[in-house]
């Protein structure tokens, strides 16, 4: 067995405590006014909506609803190209209500398009139902004949639209479009033809203005007004951005809806962490009252599982995104310290059966090692087929073990709620880490310290006090 | 060194006796699904001062037109209450529906500044979907660790051992079933992943015994020593280790569990108490019944041979 040196253990506790310390606080370097993140902390941990409070919903086209097949088309395929413009759409209103934070993922299978969002930081008004009608809204622009007739033109022949102010009254704003090729020459043949007739303005099943045709437009722009009752500023910025927004393909309908409150969810967390506290410092007094040297080892070992935790959750780079971080994921956080600590007590039990047998300390920490290592494998294996499968059938239905699982979860449709998703995550990369920090470092720390002339004394490793 | 095998009869008639009790509960009060997997509409209420609650909930129904009921909730970290409504009908509600029922009860009780903390609507399809994919999942768990342990065990009656060890697993999570009815949890995806987590970490512990058996089945080697001793010896070999093991897990789980209780996080605690029962179950289901169980078969193997 190779042997390690003495200032292996300082090495390998320092870079541990350090790279724990690091994930937690990050590392930023400022210059003048700039501050340059290198390296994320803990406060950029990207919460769940359940901590943070938002909303979770799940849309569907119409039931019986059936796209328009073109020539050679298969209807499959159709759909598909409409779900993800659709989905295009809504990241695009999502965007442009500076919701930084969200998720849009499509079931294909199901022809469902969920959608989850946080509330925006220091939002005070809450309204998810709002928010959930704003999204969903189909958004279909149309210019028709009269008061109510047939349609003219259609939003998608709308090449932009900007706000305006009315020129003969400032304080009322206005909505200007200009329109493409088809749309400028419907534009002009309808108010040729209609000369002295109305046409009107609708933003779905709603009629904003109904305007008497004064001149025959031929540049290929017109004025939409709030008709008697004008336009705000905001008002007509927010039309704006639904017509540059794009109409969806289909009317959407929610099949699921949740939403939490932001006060519910950061108490709900604080409690958590409070919980991982405690119980990290119960494990730590356990295992060193039990275990004594092999039992510190084990507490340098968790820090740094921990550590690898709250690095793989931030990114830790600041390139890389931040995982979405739930109440059960901070559950599997605090589990995986449990079942963490693990490998280090089988292995130091082991230690401590040969050291009463009557081994040598270095022959007993090595065959405390050989002899366990396949059982902490297996171990720890059968917790990453288990992460697997939560991941799987929890998550996103193009992630990775989403995607590997497919096959079987894929005719079920896509889960309601997410946020066992981060439970199965964290359970994963705890059984990494463990295998990297409870294995490895442990190895080679106490492989280092029994090098130590001071600390070779059987009772330090489980054996009789002489 | 304590006779496992030989008390097998003992260990069987525990868990048989748990697992009839949870059946009687079963059947007495009705298991209850969450309406993640059977559909359904839980809104829950907040509000200053004091609103009477059987006004409160004739409100609501007014206001919907269907039934509900209507429960009180302490809130997380205080001491005020909060008023769960469930609707009874399996559908949930729009968010249209749920924007009007928040404007009629302010109109309602105008004084009392009632919010919406939490609203939770699933369509009864989208959930029954969820439900078939949830109990998939845990057939494919249970199918791959089968494999898993018939093929590290393959020495030991690969097949034999992989089927005792997955037939505790089923009882532990037929004991995390029970803790959610005999406590009145409803199911829900919670105890999916519960199931799950039990899974992964109960074979642990089956799997060091079995290891140690593996083990002193080889030193035993020719000399052909009698099976049930060397499970026994192994069992009571690995007893340390397994207690001492399942006391850490256990004990962070305790923790979340009392810390949950005490400050009143519902959504944590119906995860951590039926998880730590798994728990305690795993422990015993390893020590207690796979080893003895997986030594009763190769015992028939053998007298059929």
């Amino acid at each position: 067995m190779k042997k390690v040196g003495k200032s292996m253990f300082f090495i390998v506790a320092v870079l541990i405590i350090g790279l724990t310390a690091l994930s937690f606080v990050g590392f930023s370097t400022s210059y003048g006014d700039f501050t340059t993140k290198h390296i994320k902390s803990a406060e950029d941990i990207r919460w769940g909506i359940d901590i943070r409070g938002g909303v979770d919903v799940t849309f569907t086209p119409p039931k019986d609803y059936k796209p328009v097949v073109g020539e050679g088309e298969k209807e499959s395929d159709v759909m598909l190209r409409e779900l993800n413009a659709a989905k295009a759409i809504i990241n695009n209103r999502l965007a442009t209500q500076n919701i930084a934070d969200s998720e849009v993922y499509t079931d294909t299978a199901q022809n469902r398009i969920i959608v989850r969002f946080p509330w925006k930081e220091g939002e005070t008004n809450f309204n998810p139902e709002e928010a959930v009608k704003e999204l969903g809204e189909t958004a279909l622009l149309t210019i028709r004949e009269g008061a109510d007739g047939p349609v003219i033109l259609e939003g998608k022949n709308v090449k932009q639209a900007s706000v305006g102010q009315n020129p003969d009254n400032p304080t009322e704003f206005v909505v200007q479009l200009t329109f493409d090729e088809d749309g400028t020459k419907a534009i002009s043949d309808a108010t040729q033809r209609l000369l002295g007739q109305q046409i009107s303005f609708w933003m779905d099943d709603v009629s904003f203005s109904s305007p008497v045709v004064r001149d025959h437009i031929t540049d290929g722009k017109a004025t939409m007004s709030g008709g008697s009752t004008p336009f705000t500023v905001e008002e007509a910025r927010d039309m704006a951005d639904k017509i540059n927004g794009g109409a969806l393909p289909f009317k959407l309908e929610t099949a699921s809806f949740s939403s939490i409150s932001p006060t519910l969810g950061t108490g709900a967390r604080d409690v958590m962490l409070w919980a991982g506290v405690i119980a990290f410092a119960l494990i730590s007094i356990f295992m060193i009252a039990k275990y004594r040297l092999p039992g510190m080892v084990a507490v340098i070992a968790l820090i740094g599982q921990v550590g690898g935790l709250i690095a793989c959750t931030t990114g830790f780079f600041n390139s890389v995104p931040s995982f979405t971080m739930t109440l059960p994921g901070i559950a599997g956080i605090i589990l995986s310290i449990g079942m963490g600590v693990d490998a280090n007590v089988i292995t130091a039990e082991r230690v401590k059966e040969e050291i009463l047998v009557g081994k040598s300390i270095d022959s007993a920490v090595n065959n405390g090692f050989e002899r366990t290592f396949s059982a902490i494998f297996d171990g720890n294996i059968t917790v990453v087929i288990v992460a697997a499968i939560l991941m799987g059938a929890f998550g996103p239905p193009d992630s990775f073990f989403g995607t590997l699982f497919g096959f079987i979860f894929s005719p079920f449709g896509a889960s309601a709620t997410g946020t066992i998703y981060s439970f199965g995550y964290t359970l994963l990369v705890g059984v990494v880490f463990n295998f990297l920090m409870g294995v490895t470092a442990t190895r080679l720390m106490l492989k280092s310290i029994i090098r130590m002339k001071p600390l070779r004394k059987p009772w330090l490793y489980g054996g009789k006090k002489s | 060194m304590i006779d496992f095998c030989g008390k097998r009869k003992l260990w069987f008639s525990i868990s048989l006796g748990l697992l009839a009790l949870s059946l009687i509960v079963a059947l007495v009060f009705k298991v209850e699904l969450d309406i993640t997997f059977r559909g359904g509409s839980i809104v829950t209420y907040s509000f200053d001062g004091d609103v009477d609650k059987t006004a409160f909930e004739n409100e609501v129904q007014t206001l919907l037109g269907q039934q509900v009921s209507l429960q009180e909730q302490t809130a997380i970290n205080s001491d005020k209450v909060n008023y769960v409504v469930t609707l009874s009908a399996k559908s949930g509600i729009t968010p249209e529906q749920q924007q009007a029922v928040s404007e009629g009860l302010a109109k309602a009780f105008p004084d009392n500044n009632i919010q919406v903390v939490s609203s939770n609507n699933v369509d009864a399809v989208v959930g029954r979907g969820f439900l078939i994919k949830s109990l998939v999942a845990l057939l494919v768990a249970f199918l791959l660790l089968i494999v898993y342990i018939a093929f590290r065990f393959r020495k030991m009656g690969g097949w034999s051992a992989g089927v005792t060890a997955v037939l505790a697993l089923v009882h532990d999570v037929m004991i995390v079933l029970a803790t959610f009815i005999i406590f009145r949890i409803p199911i829900s995806d919670n105890f999916i992943a519960v199931a799950l987590t039990i899974l992964g970490w109960s074979i642990n512990a089956t799997i060091v015994i079995y290891d140690r058996i593996r083990e002193n089945a080889a030193l035993a080697g020719k000399r052909g020593t009698d099976i049930r001793e060397t499970v026994n010896k192994s069992i009571n070999q690995s007893l340390t280790r397994t207690i001492n093991t399942s006391v850490c897990t256990i004990l962070a789980m305790v923790v979340v569990c009392v810390m949950a209780l005490v400050f009143n996080v519902h959504s944590i605690l119906e995860f951590a108490f039926p998880m730590t029962m798994g728990m305690v179950s795993g422990a015993y289901s390893s020590i207690c019944i796979a080893g003895p169980l997986w030594e009763m078969i190769q015992q028939r193997k053998l007298k059929a041979a």
